[in-house]
């Protein structure tokens, strides 16, 4: 299995910041979000304990990005290699873009 | 610094990060992988990628990311867990049934390199040993 660029720990810091953000907004009774109050449970206002993810399960996020940047790569040379060029430039990503959000 | 990296230059925040100071640091991060992996992929094809397209694919990594991290909260919530595990993570990819399946199939590999399962595994490779001396 090759080296996966992308580290648990970068991917976790991430993941922690958006869940703090969550966390204070929810607190600040400005979390509009209708499926996360659901979720969590709207009528109790006590602190919930900030989410956190497995181990695997960070290793498993680190190979679906590496997946998605490899797949928006893929997309655009293939678009650059049709038109006989050597680099990849904007122009490729552009119309690669629609189809690859659409897939992730 | 500013000149390996061709014409990028980060000295303002980015717009998204509202107050998160620790946040550029990370997308220096989430950049250096990208490029890592773009030049490894371009160069399959025998070809380079633009700046403007690194740079493009970053900003959609980390978003990318931030999503993630909302999706899978959710989904643990609604399993009533208290932490994300794997299967949170596949079933955020349900949209595409091959990377579903690519998922699932990383996440067995992975659950096989866990200690415990290393253990089953040589007390059946034991038993076998037996009935094949036996």
């Amino acid at each position: 299995m090759a080296d996966n660029p992308f580290d648990a720990e970068t991917v976790h810091e991430i993941f922690k910041l958006v869940w703090r953000r969550k966390t204070q907004d929810r607190e600040r009774g400005e979390s509009t979000d209708d499926l996360q109050n659901e979720a969590v449970g709207g009528a109790s206002k006590k602190r919930r304990r900030p989410t956190t993810a497995n181990a695997n399960a960070l290793k498993l996020s680190c190979e679906l990005l590496r997946i998605f940047v490899a797949e928006a790569v893929q997309r655009a040379a293939i678009i650059a290699e049709a038109e006989g060029l050597e680099k990849v430039e904007a122009t490729h990503l552009e119309r690669v873009l629609p189809q690859l959000l659409l897939d992730f | 610094m500013a000149e390996e990296d061709g014409d990028f230059q980060r000295d303002e925040p980015h717009p998204d990060d509202r107050e998160d100071p620790v946040s550029g640091e990370l997308r220096d991060r989430v950049r250096l992988a990208v490029i890592k992996i773009a030049e490894s992929e371009a160069g399959k094809y025998g070809m380079e990628v633009s700046q403007p397209v690194v740079s493009c694919i970053a900003d959609l990594a980390f978003k990318f990311t931030e999503q993630l991290a909302k999706d899978l909260e959710l989904f643990m919530q609604h399993g009533g867990r208290k932490s994300v595990n794997m299967e949170d993570v596949i079933i955020s990819a349900h949209r595409n049934e091959d990377l579903a399946a690519t998922l699932r199939s990383f996440s067995k590999d992975l659950k096989e390199q866990e200690p415990q399962a290393e253990k089953k595994r040589k007390k059946a490779a034991k038993k076998d040993e037996k009935i094949v001396l036996d």
